[in-house]
């Protein structure tokens, strides 16, 4: 961990008016809920919606794919990671860096959100719940894309059929799918450190979340780190 | 004051005046370019290999259907169920190829060099608007094509070839539409950031957001609320629109009484997105 990368990750990441880009999504899931509860229906009936499929579902890995991908892909497009990679600093910690202030901006811009908007719907626990589960979710999530985005030259692109066509579609027809679905952890994860309520809906068991999700963040890491270490910085894609 | 000493040459140069090509050519090519581009043709293996790989997904899908479907005493698909039941994965091509086209262009500044030749603003963002409604058209119709081929030639009749022809016209309408409708959506978002990044993420966001948020508002509303909710959620939007125009009468689960609506506002989203996208170019610093 080094606190000059992560200090200049963080500017060029926040820096200017991007960091207003990321305010509608957990506004619009706030909003959703309020809604929902003035309404007076059961919160069983809209909260999977919102909770689940808007907040851990939509919101959750997509800021991740933004934030995560770009917290070293920004500067792998723009040439200024040679800048990095001149100075005598281990690989390891610039990957740790970069992947640290990913995951804290990713989880107060989602994880924050979502449990207050638990909160609101349900409990105290419910939130709490939620918020950790997304926080988990939220790493193995951003490890992941930072992973991808030195592996491929277009790692939104690949992320995105990730979300897209395994996380949300081939998990519907296949169920094994679930299993390498960093979705299905925080969910899992969320449902049972709020104490099995019956808003959301898991379908692992929680040891297999917790450790897959673990295996996601620590291959991720050292993935990117081996990719760091024998690194080519060639010109986007012709 | 000495004598004036410097002379001009005569070196030869001469006025070109073979034939000029017109607007409508160069508006073309760029077309042509561009369609080429979202395939990844005239490129590089390694961008050949997101488009190529989705559409053979695309079509491996419809090839699974066409054998199941073989199997049973009714296909389980339509043409146009084929369409809206695809319609969601072909979004996710729309938000990889749409900053393709549009925001390459930007961030490489190469819209001076356009800008500066025959075709005008309007013509370029035409010919990238029609690129993309015809790559997402394509992504629809080679799964078509091979459901097509699957089920004509399955007896061997030429009957059904001719009962099937038939049945295929409303699904390459509805194939039109949605393709029409999701580059109207999609390539305005991408034309606003030279950042394939951020282009990407906001017309996925849009795609992506809309569901769920058009699925809570129908579960807080009931009845005639609940299906003007479906319009917010632009997929939801585009099979309303097939059931309205070839669904049968008994089940019009998405819309009920409201096709129109969703007619008028599938054509709003289009002339609105097409109308944009060349506001935005005639805007456009080059």
């Amino acid at each position: 961990m080094n606190l000059t990368i992560a200090g200049l990750t963080a500017r060029a990441l926040l820096g200017r008016r991007r960091i207003l880009l990321l305010i509608p999504m957990p506004a619009v899931l706030i909003g959703l809920t309020l809604v929902g509860v003035s309404t007076g229906e059961p919160a069983q009936q809209w909260a999977p919606t919102i909770l689940g499929q808007l907040g851990l579902g939509v919101i959750l890995p997509l800021t991740a794919l933004i934030v995560g991908s770009s917290v070293l892909g920004l500067e792998i497009e723009d040439g200024t990671i040679t800048h990095i990679l001149a100075k005598p600093l281990p690989r390891r910690e610039i990957v740790v860096a970069k992947l640290v202030v990913a995951w804290a901006v990713t989880t107060v811009t989602t994880a924050v959100p979502i449990g207050i908007a638990g909160m609101i719907a349900g409990s105290t626990g419910l939130g709490a719940g939620l918020a950790l589960g997304a926080a988990v979710g939220a790493l193995a999530y951003t490890a992941f894309f930072l992973a991808l985005s030195l592996m491929s030259r277009r790692p939104v692109a690949v992320g995105l059929v990730y979300i897209m066509l395994w996380e949300n579609l081939l998990v519907q027809f296949v169920s094994g799918a679930r299993a390498l679905s960093i979705q299905q952890y925080s969910l899992t994860l969320a449902d049972r450190l709020s104490g099995d309520t019956v808003l959301l809906e898991s379908t692992l068991s929680t040891v297999t979340a917790a450790i897959l999700a673990a295996a996601f963040v620590a291959i991720g890491t050292v993935i990117a780190t081996q990719r760091l270490r024998s690194f080519a910085l060639t010109g986007e894609t012709s | 004051m000495p004598e004036a000493s410097g002379v001009i040459h005569d070196i030869g140069y001469q006025r070109y005046n073979g034939p000029r090509l017109s607007r409508r050519y160069s508006t073309w090519s760029i077309y042509v370019h561009s369609l080429r581009s979202a395939f990844g043709l005239g490129r590089t293996a390694k961008a050949k290999v997101l488009p190529a790989g989705m559409f053979a997904l695309a079509c491996l899908a419809s090839l699974i259907i066409v054998i199941v479907s073989s199997q049973l005493p009714e296909p389980i698909l339509t043409y146009v169920g084929l369409v809206s039941t695809f319609t969601y994965a072909i979004t996710a091509f729309a938000a990889i190829v749409a900053p393709e086209l549009a925001s390459r262009d930007l961030r490489n500044s190469l819209l001076p060099l356009y800008f500066s030749r025959p075709p005008h603003r309007t013509n370029y963002a035409l010919a990238k608007f029609g690129a993309l409604a015809t790559a997402v058209f394509v992504m629809f119709a080679g799964p078509l094509l091979i459901m097509f081929i699957g089920l004509a030639f399955s007896s061997g009749g030429i009957g059904d070839v001719v009962v099937e022809l038939v049945d295929l016209a409303p699904g390459i309408t509805a194939a039109l539409i949605h393709a029409i409708v999701i580059a109207a959506i999609a390539l305005p978002l991408a034309s606003l950031t030279g950042r394939r990044v951020f282009a990407t993420g906001m017309i996925i966001a849009v795609f992506l957001l809309s569901a769920p948020i058009s699925g809570a508002l129908q579960s807080f509303s009931s009845g005639d609320a609940a299906y003007l909710a479906g319009l917010l959620n632009p997929v939801n939007l585009l099979n309303g629109v097939d059931e309205w125009l070839f669904g049968t009468t008994e089940d019009l689960t998405l819309i009920g009484r409201y096709g129109s609506i969703y007619g008028v506002a599938a054509l709003l989203i289009a002339v609105l997105g097409i109308t944009l996208l060349m506001w935005r170019y005639k805007k456009v610093k080059a």
